[in-house]
């Protein structure tokens, strides 16, 4: 049974949150990515750093600017974690940025990729293609996890979809459903850093205004708010 | 509510003379400006979005929107009617009928609706193109030009000033006129 709050969306038309709900989306945020990256840290082997959840309430029309560039071109990796895009979650990681991570594994000492040879995701070989579906997986999986283990509700990511693109071109089928109905998003953003490989990322959790009213109620049941 | 200071009407120009066209945004172009002066249109990251542009030679007059989705559904009162192809092509049209557009002489272009996520159940940029080719029919519009589909983002320029369309996909180097 889905419980619209009212609130919600009164505040979200007037660009501003509550301060409870910021906090309470911050920390999703927060435990979300952590749990991710740990997880990342073990698969590499390699430690990562990662900065505090920033919290954006964004008007549709500037989503594609996430990145200041909108022509950054970026692996994107695309989990949707409800029916109905109610709750998607997005990776992105610069061509640059990715090519440094794959070349920096032992495997690949003997035929790096060239950063000016991968322009479509065609270009990249097999070995490549699925190390970046693999952290795809496992960061979506322990995002997801940790956020499902909190509210003690059920979060699974569909098979993560991959795709190459200028991360503008990128954006504008991900928040078409969840603009629809209103005019501001709600981003819950990551950042992280391996600086050992050059190696830089963005989490993006986008929930539509439901699934926020789903989570405070969660919420407020697991831990009598 | 409309009123005379639209809220999705862009006339900024950045120092080049361009316009950058948000989504769910319009623009037109008239003989306002003198000749040669019309500032450029661009998108930079056109995926499932369609980019549409009506123009009439004849009179002088061109506009173009930036397009979200296929359909406003419940018909609300909106204000941004470009974010959906059938307010967009219904409003496009009335606002260059405004400036004196005629019906005979309007042509259309229509540019993007590419499939980036090529996995997912629900193929947004398919269904942009359905509804905006349904939308232009219904008003008698005619398409001279297209680009649309794949599943490669695109990057468009409009040049009001001899209607000239360059589109290229993102990962190429070169423009191409349509």
């Amino acid at each position: 049974m889905k419980e619209k709050d009212d609130s919600i969306l009164d505040d979200l038309n007037e660009n501003t949150l509550s301060r409870e709900l910021n906090d309470t989306l911050m920390e999703l945020g927060n435990i979300g990515s952590g749990n991710a990256i740990t997880a990342l840290s073990k698969l590499l082997d390699k430690k990562i750093d990662m900065a505090l959840t920033i919290l954006k309430v964004v008007p549709f029309w500037e989503v594609p600017y996430l990145y200041e560039d909108p022509e950054t071109r970026v692996f994107g990796i695309l989990s949707k974690i409800k029916d109905n895009d109610d709750l998607i979650f997005l990776q992105l990681y610069t061509v640059e940025s990715a090519i440094n991570l794959i070349n920096g594994l032992e495997v690949k000492e003997k035929s790096p990729l060239q950063k000016d040879k991968i322009k479509v995701l065609e270009d990249l070989d097999d070995f490549s293609l699925s190390i970046i579906s693999e952290i795809g997986n496992i960061v979506a999986g322990h995002y997801s996890s940790a956020l499902a283990n909190l509210m003690s509700i059920r979060l699974v990511p569909d098979v993560p979809d991959v795709a190459l693109e200028n991360v503008s071109a990128l954006i504008d089928s991900i928040i078409a459903s969840n603009c629809e109905g209103n005019n501001y998003s709600i981003i819950i953003e990551n950042r992280l850093n391996l600086d050992e490989l050059e190696f830089k990322g963005h989490f993006f959790l986008i929930p539509s205004m439901e699934t926020i009213a789903h989570f405070i109620h969660a919420l407020n049941l697991k831990y009598d708010f | 509510m409309r009123n005379n200071n639209r809220i999705d009407l862009v006339k900024d120009e950045r120092k080049n003379g361009e316009i950058i066209l948000p989504i769910g945004h319009f623009t037109l172009i008239n003989s306002e400006y003198k000749n040669s002066s019309k500032p450029k249109i661009s998108i930079y990251g056109l995926g499932s979005c369609i980019a549409l542009i009506l123009y009439d030679k004849m009179h002088d007059i061109a506009g173009m929107s930036h397009i979200l989705l296929p359909s406003s559904k419940n018909g609300q009162v909106e204000n941004y009617p470009h974010k959906f192809a059938d307010s967009s092509v219904k409003d496009l049209m009335n606002e260059m009928k405004k400036k004196g557009a005629k019906l005979d002489n309007i042509k259309a272009a229509i540019i993007g609706g590419a499939t980036i996520f090529k996995h997912q159940d629900s193929k947004i940029g398919v269904d942009n193109i359905r509804s905006i080719k349904k939308e232009l029919r219904k008003l008698k519009l005619k398409i001279s030009k297209q680009d649309v589909g794949g599943f490669k983002g695109r990057i468009i320029k409009f040049n009001p000033n001899n209607y000239s369309i360059l589109v290229k996909l993102t990962q190429e180097a070169d423009f191409k006129e349509i």
